[in-house]
C-alpha cells in the first residue's frame, strides 16, 4: 500500500519510480565494486566502462526504437561488426578519407535498417526470421568484403581524428556525444510525429492503421533510425577497441536488448522509455567491467546478462497481466 | 418439464469499474428450453461464463444435480456435463472437423491417436443430428455456418445435461435454423437442460419454455413463454431507459444530395457486387445475418482490406481508395464493430486518440504543438459529454461507452463527413447506448451522413432512415423505414441468393 | 473431396522441394566435375546430420508459433560438455552421450517453461538461453577446444554410428539413422496429441485452451523436443567433426530454421511437416557444400542461406494471402 503511495507521488511519477530504482541500483552496484575490488574508483575503471557503455549505448538506443514498434531486431551486434569492417577496410585498404569513411559506416547500418524494415514493415516478414536472415548476411557480407582479414583503425596521432569523438586527452568527448543523441531520441521519440506514430503503432498497429495512418512508412522508418545509430555504434566501437574480426558481434545483441528492457521498454510495444534505457545501458556496461574486475571471464556476463533480460521481461509480463 | 438441473443463485461479480453481475438467480430444469435475454452488456454472457467456470464469481452459489459445484475451467464443467457453444467460433482451423470436435479427449490406439475411429464416431454423430459435413474436411475449409454446426455437434458429443447455446442463430441460415431447431427439440426430449441466449423474439417465442430477462447486470424476472407477448419482454429488457422516439418515417429530404455511391463492389466471397447511395444527413442502417458481408463492404469500401473492383463516388467525384489514409482523405470515418483492436490505442491518452488521424494538424515545426492537441481534445469530450477526468487519461481506464466516444472524437476531429458506425453500441451499457443514439441523430442532424451496420433489429428500426439488408456477401434488399417490418428485414436477410 | 484436396497441398509442397533438392544436385553436378565425386556425397551427409536433427526438433516449437534459437549454441554447448568428461574425467563414451542428452533436454524444458509457463516472447526467452548456452559451454570446457575420442582410441565406436569404414571405403550410416527419426517424429507429429496439441497451439491458442488442453504442458513439451534433438545434433556433430570450440555454434540455428520453413513448416504456427523438414534440410546442405565448388568461398554461403530463408518465407506468406482472397 506505502509502495502504490510512492509510486502515486506526482514528483516520483514524473521521474519514473522505474528509473529511479534503476539509478539505486546503478549506484549500489559501483559502491559494492568499489568496496570489493582494489582501484575500482580510479579513472581507468570509469573510462574503460564508459568505452562499453557508448557503443552499447547507441545500439540500445536504436532498438529502443524498434522495441517500440513491437517489432525486435537482433541482427544489431552483426551489422555494427559489418558497418566498422566494411567501413575501416574502405579506409585502411583502399585509401578513402576518414570523414567518408565514417559517413559509411552510417549508410551501411543504414541500408541494413532498410533491408529489415522494409521485409518487416511491407513485406511482413517476422521480425525474428529477418533478424535472423540479417545477423548472417552481415556477418557474410563483412567476411566477403574483407576477404576474412580483420581490420584496425588507426590512432589518434596517426590521422585517427575520429577517436577524438570518443576522447579527446583525459576528457571524455563520448559521453556527451551520447546523452546529447539519447536527448535528440527522446525528442524524437516523445514530441514528434514519428516518434507518436512508432509508440501507437507498437501498442495496437491496426486501430492506426484505420485512422489513416501511413504505418509500413513509420514502421520502415524506426528500423532505418536503428540502422543509423547502429552505423553511429560502430564509430564508437573502433574508436574504444581499434581492431575489429569479421564473424562475431552476437553477444552485443543481448546486452543492447538487456539495456533496453531494463529502462521499462515493454516487449509488447507501445511502451518505451530512452532515460531508462540509458541508466540500463550503464549498468550493464559497469556490470561487464566489475564481472572483469572480479576476475571472472566474459562467459559470465554473457550468462548474467541472459538472467537479467529474462527477469526484466518477465517483469513487464506480470505488469501487464496484472493490468488485464 | 422436470425437476431442476441446475440453479444458480445469488451470483454476484464485479469487475474493475463495472458491476457485471449483482446477486442475479437462474435456474434450469430437465426438458426445458429456457431463454436468457437482455441488450448487450445486461450480462447474460458473463452469467454463463461464471457457470463453466471461465469467470470465479465473488458470491453465489451453483448447485447442479442437486450438489453444490464450482468450476474451475471449461474442461470441468465439460466433465460433469455441463457445455457452452460459443458465440465466437473456437475451433481449431488447420485441423479436420473430426479431430476438432474430440480435441482433448482423443480416442487412442496404443500411443497413437486413431483418428479412423474420430471419422467414423463424429459420422455416426452427424447421422444423429441430420447435419451433413465431411468429418474429414479442413475446419478452415467450411462456411462460418458449418462451422457453427461442427461446434454445436461437439458440445453435443459430450455426454451432455445442460448445454448452453450462445446466440447460435447468428451465422445461419434459415434452413440451418431450422435444422438446429429440430436438434434442440430432440434434446428436450431426452430430459436435458438447455439455456438459449438470443436476440430475435421470434425465435424466442417458437423455441423457448420460459424466459429470464437481465438488465444491467441484474435478475429481473421470469416468464412463461407462452402466456407473455413480445411486448411483455421488450419492457422489461428496456426497463427505466427511455430510448429515442423510433423513426417512423425518413428524416431526409427526398432532394438531399447523394455524399456517397457505391457501386459494383467486389471483395472476395463476402462482397459481391454490392451498390448503394448514401444521402447527406441520412442514417443508412446495415441488416443482415452475422457473416452476411456487412463488415467486409465497410472495410472495403474503407480501403482496410483490398477490394477486386468496383467504384466509389464521394460529392459526385470518383474516388481511388486503396487503404485508409485514401478515404480517410476523401472524408470517410470508420468505427469498427471491435473497438479494442480497431479503434483505439488503449495504452495511450484520450488526446493522443483523439488527434491520432489529424495529427499533420496539430504540429509546430517538426514538434507536436501538445497543447493545442489538448485543447482540441477537451472541446470534443465537453460536446460529446465524454466522462473523465481529464483528457490525459489513459484510453484503457474509460468504460465502453466513453470508449466509443473517443473513437467519434477522432474522426470528428479529421472532420468527416462519411462516417461508417459498425454496431456501434456492442459492449456498451445500456445508459450509454442510448447516448450514443443521441449522439448519431443529432450528427446526422447536423449534416453528417451515417452508416450503420448492425445485427439488432431494434436498432435498426429505431435509428436508420433507409435500410440496406444483406445475405451471403450480396445486396438483397433495401427499404425505407416507413415500409419496414421486421419481417421483411429477416425474408430478406435470410434469402437464398443461390 | 475436401481433405484430399488439402493432403495432396501438403504432399504437393515436399514434392516441389524435393524437385528443388534434385535440381539442385544436377546443377552443381554440371557445373562443377569435382563435384561427381563420392567424397561429396560423404561431406554434404557429414553437414545434414546434425542439421536434420536440429530442424526436426525445432520445427515443433515453429508450429506451435514460437521459434528456438538456442540450439545452434546449445548444440555447441552440449558436446563441450560430454566431451570434457570425456577427456578430462575419462568417462565412458556411451555415459558421456547420456549426460549431453539430458543436459539438452533440460536447457529445453528451461525455454518451455520460460515461454509456456511464464510467458515471456519466444525469441527472446531462446536468444537468452542461446547466449547462456554459449557462456556455460565456455565455462564447462576451460575455453579450450574439446574432441570427443577420434578413430583409433578407446571409445570411438560411437563415430561408426554415422560413418561406417567397411575396408577403406566409408558408408554414410547416419543418414539411415536420421531419416528413421524423421519418420518417427513426422508420426508423432501427425498421430500423437504431443504433435495434434502443438498444431493446435499453434493454429488457435485459445480454442485449444477452452477445449480442455494443457496447453502450458504442450507447450514446454515442445521446446523439450527441440532441446532433445539439438543433444541429438550434438552427438551427431561431436561424431562427424574432430574438434568443437567453445563459443561458435550461432548461425546453426538459422540453417535448421531455414530447412524447416523450407520444407512448409508456417513461420507464423499452425502448419507444417517433418518429412517437408527433412528434405528441405537437403537444401541449405546441398548449397552448403555446392557453392565452394562453383568458386563461391564459405562466407557466401552465409548470405545466401539469409536470403533464402526470407525467400522461403515469402513464399509462404504470398501463398497465404492468395489463399485468402
Amino acid at each position: 500500500m506505502t509502495l502504490k503511495k510512492i509510486k502515486e507521488n506526482p514528483v516520483i511519477k514524473k521521474l519514473g519510480f522505474n528509473r529511479i530504482v534503476l539509478t539505486g541500483v546503478l549506484i549500489l552496484m559501483y559502491v559494492v565494486l568499489c568496496c570489493s575490488v582494489d582501484n575500482f574508483a580510479g579513472m581507468p575503471r570509469i573510462m574503460s566502462a564508459l568505452n562499453y557503455a557508448y557503443f552499447l549505448g547507441f545500439l540500445s538506443l536504436g532498438v529502443t526504437f524498434v522495441i517500440a514498434t513491437g517489432g525486435i531486431d537482433f541482427s544489431i551486434g552483426p551489422v555494427m561488426f559489418c558497418c566498422a569492417l566494411i567501413s575501416g577496410y574502405c579506409l585502411t585498404s583502399h585509401g578513402i578519407p576518414m570523414g567518408v569513411s565514417l559517413i559509411i559506416s552510417l549508410l551501411v547500418g543504414m541500408l541494413f535498417g532498410m533491408f529489415n524494415g522494409y521485409l518487416v514493415a511491407y513485406q511482413k516478414v517476422p521480425p525474428f526470421i529477418v533478424s535472423m536472415a540479417s545477423m548472417n548476411i552481415a556477418k557474410g557480407v563483412a567476411s566477403v568484403f574483407t576477404k576474412t582479414q580483420s581490420v584496425s583503425w588507426p590512432q589518434a596521432a596517426k590521422g585517427g581524428w575520429f577517436r577524438y569523438l570518443v576522447k579527446v586527452d583525459k576528457v571524455p568527448v563520448g559521453i556527451f556525444v551520447f546523452l546529447a543523441i539519447a536527448i535528440i531520441c527522446s525528442v524524437l521519440l516523445n514530441h514528434t510525429k514519428a516518434g507518436r506514430y512508432m509508440l501507437s503503432l507498437g501498442s495496437n498497429r491496426e486501430a492506426v492503421r484505420l485512422s489513416g495512418v501511413d504505418v509500413k512508412k513509420w514502421e520502415m522508418l524506426a528500423y532505418v533510425i536503428c540502422g543509423v545509430l547502429v552505423g553511429i555504434a560502430a564509430i564508437y566501437y573502433v574508436g574504444a577497441y581499434t581492431t575489429v574480426q569479421p564473424g562475431y558481434g552476437d553477444q552485443y545483441n543481448n546486452e543492447a536488448i538487456a539495456g533496453c528492457v531494463m529502462g521499462g521498454t515493454s516487449m509488447a510495444g507501445g511502451l518505451a522509455s530512452i532515460g531508462g534505457t540509458v541508466i540500463g545501458v550503464f549498468i550493464i556496461a559497469l556490470l561487464q567491467e566489475g564481472i572483469l574486475a572480479l576476475g571472472f571471464t566474459k562467459d559470465y556476463q554473457l550468462i548474467i546478462t541472459g538472467i537479467i533480460v529474462i527477469a526484466a521481461v518477465y517483469a513487464d509480463v506480470m505488469a501487464r497481466r496484472r493490468k488485464n | 418439464m422436470g425437476e431442476v438441473i441446475l440453479e444458480m443463485k445469488d451470483i454476484d461479480k464485479t469487475f474493475p469499474g463495472v458491476h457485471a453481475l449483482d446477486h442475479v438467480s437462474f435456474d434450469v430444469r430437465r426438458g426445458e428450453v429456457h431463454a436468457l435475454m437482455g441488450e448487450n452488456g445486461a450480462g447474460k454472457s458473463t452469467l454463463m461464463k461464471v457457470l463453466t467456470g471461465i469467470y470465479t464469481k465473488d458470491s453465489g452459489t451453483i448447485t447442479y444435480e442437486g450438489k453444490e459445484v464450482e468450476f474451475h475451467n471449461a474442461r470441468e464443467a465439460q466433465a460433469a456435463g455441463v457445455v457452452i457453444v460459443h458465440q465466437e467460433l473456437n475451433m481449431v482451423g488447420h485441423l479436420t472437423v473430426a479431430q476438432n470436435i474430440f480435441i482433448g479427449r482423443e480416442f487412442k490406439k496404443g500411443f497413437s491417436i486413431d483418428d479412423k475411429k474420430m471419422v467414423e464416431e463424429s459420422k455416426k454423430l452427424f447421422q444423429k443430428l441430420n447435419i451433413d459435413i465431411d468429418p474429414s474436411a479442413t475446419m478452415s475449409d467450411l462456411t462460418v455456418g458449418k462451422q457453427q454446426m461442427c461446434e454445436i455437434a461437439k458440445a453435443i458429443s459430450h455426454d451432455a445435461k445442460v448445454i448452453v447455446f450462445d446466440e447460435p442463430t447468428a451465422a445461419l441460415t434459415e434452413a440451418e435454423i431450422q435444422d438446429l431447431f429440430k436438434i434442440i427439440r430432440d434434446l428436450r426430449e431426452q430430459q436435458l437442460g438447455i439455456v438459449y441466449i438470443s436476440h430475435r423474439m421470434d425465435e424466442i417465442k417458437v423455441i423457448t419454455d420460459r424466459v429470464t430477462v437481465m438488465r444491467d447486470g441484474t435478475y429481473v424476472g421470469t416468464l412463461i413463454t407462452k402466456d407473455c407477448t413480445k411486448d411483455d419482454i421488450v419492457n422489461m429488457m428496456v426497463g427505466r431507459v427511455i430510448y429515442e422516439e423510433p423513426k417512423t418515417k425518413s428524416m431526409v429530404a427526398p432532394d438531399a444530395p447523394v455524399v456517397l455511391k457505391v457501386e459494383h463492389l467486389n471483395a472476395g466471397k463476402m462482397v459481391q457486387d454490392v451498390s448503394f447511395e448514401l444521402k447527406k444527413g441520412e442514417i443508412l442502417g446495415f441488416s443482415g445475418l452475422m457473416g452476411a458481408g456487412r463488415t467486409e463492404t465497410a472495410r472495403a469500401i474503407f480501403g482496410a482490406d483490398p477490394k477486386e473492383s468496383g467504384e466509389i463516388y464521394v460529392n459526385g467525384q470518383l474516388v481511388d481508395i486503396h487503404s485508409p489514409q485514401d478515404a480517410v482523405k476523401a472524408g470517410i470515418g470508420y468505427l469498427s464493430e471491435d473497438r479494442k483492436r480497431f479503434g483505439i490505442v488503449v495504452q495511450k491518452t484520450i488526446a493522443e486518440n483523439t488527434t491520432m488521424a489529424n495529427l499533420p494538424e496539430f504540429m509546430k515545426g517538426i514538434f507536436i504543438n501538445k497543447r493545442k492537441e489538448r485543447k482540441k481534445a477537451q472541446e470534443l469530450a465537453d460536446s460529446l459529454a465524454t466522462k473523465t477526468p481529464s483528457v490525459d487519461e489513459l484510453v484503457v481506464n474509460l468504460s465502453g461507452g466513453n470508449q466509443q466516444k473517443v473513437v467519434i472524437a477522432k474522426w470528428l476531429c479529421k472532420n468527416c463527413d462519411i462516417l461508417i458506425f459498425d454496431e456501434p453500441t456492442r459492449g456498451i451499457d445500456v445508459g450509454a447506448k442510448n447516448e450514443i443514439y443521441k449522439l448519431m441523430n443529432k450528427l446526422a442532424s447536423e449534416g453528417k451522413s451515417i452508416i450503420m451496420i448492425s445485427s439488432e433489429m431494434t436498432e435498426i428500426l429505431r435509428m436508420s432512415d433507409r435500410i440496406v439488408v444483406m445475405c451471403e456477401g450480396r445486396k438483397t434488399g433495401e427499404l425505407m423505414i416507413e415500409e419496414t417490418t421486421q419481417e421483411k428485414i429477416m425474408s430478406f436477410a435470410t434469402r437464398d441468393v443461390g | 473431396m475436401e481433405k484430399k484436396k488439402t493432403a495432396a497441398k501438403k504432399s504437393k509442397q515436399e514434392l516441389i522441394v524435393f524437385l528443388v533438392v534434385v535440381a539442385l544436385l544436377i546443377f552443381f553436378c554440371a557445373a562443377s566435375p569435382s563435384f561427381r565425386q563420392y567424397t561429396t556425397i560423404l561431406t554434404i551427409m557429414d553437414y545434414s546430420y546434425y542439421i536434420v536433427l536440429m530442424a526436426i526438433g525445432v520445427s515443433f516449437p515453429l508450429i506451435t508459433g514460437g521459434v528456438d534459437l538456442s540450439i545452434g549454441t546449445g548444440l555447441v554447448c552440449y558436446s563441450l560438455a560430454g566431451g570434457y568428461l570425456i577427456m578430462h574425467h575419462g568417462w565412458p563414451t556411451g555415459a558421456a552421450m547420456l549426460v549431453t542428452i539430458l543436459f539438452g533436454t533440460a536447457i529445453g524444458v528451461l525455454n518451455g517453461v520460460l515461454i509456456g509457463v511464464m510467458d515471456l516472447p519466444p525469441f527472446l526467452a531462446t536468444l537468452c538461453t542461446c547466449m547462456i548456452t554459449r557462456g556455460l559451454g565456455s565455462i564447462c570446457s576451460k575455453n579450450t577446444g574439446i574432441s570427443w575420442p577420434t578413430a583409433g582410441q578407446p571409445g570411438c565406436w560411437f563415430r561408426s554410428i554415422f560413418k561406417l569404414d567397411v575396408g577403406g571405403t566409408k558408408i554414410p550410416l547416419g543418414f539411415i539413422w536420421v531419416l528413421l527419426l524423421a519418420i518417427l517424429m513426422h508420426y508423432v507429429l501427425r498421430h500423437t496429441k504431443v504433435g495434434r496439441y502443438t498444431i493446435s497451439i499453434g493454429s488457435n491458442k485459445e480454442a485449444a485452451i477452452l477445449s480442455g488442453i494443457n496447453v502450458k504442458f504442450y507447450h514446454i513439451m515442445a521446446y523439450t523436443v527441440s532441446g532433445l534433438f539439438a543433444a541429438l545434433a550434438s552427438i551427431a556433430y561431436s561424431a562427424v567433426f574432430k574438434t568443437v570450440l567453445p563459443g561458435t555454434g550461432a548461425g546453426f540455428e538459422l540453417e535448421a530454421i531455414g530447412g524447416a520453413i523450407i520444407g512448409g513448416v508456417s513461420a507464423t504456427g499452425g502448419a507444417g511437416s517433418i518429412i517437408g523438414t527433412f528434405i528441405g534440410v537437403f537444401v541449405i546442405c546441398l548449397l552448403k557444400t555446392g557453392l565452394p565448388f562453383i568458386g563461391l568461398q564459405a562466407n557466401w554461403q552465409q548470405i545466401v542461406t539469409g536470403f533464402v530463408l526470407i525467400g522461403s518465407v515469402m513464399v509462404d506468406i504470398i501463398k497465404k494471402r492468395k489463399e485468402k482472397r
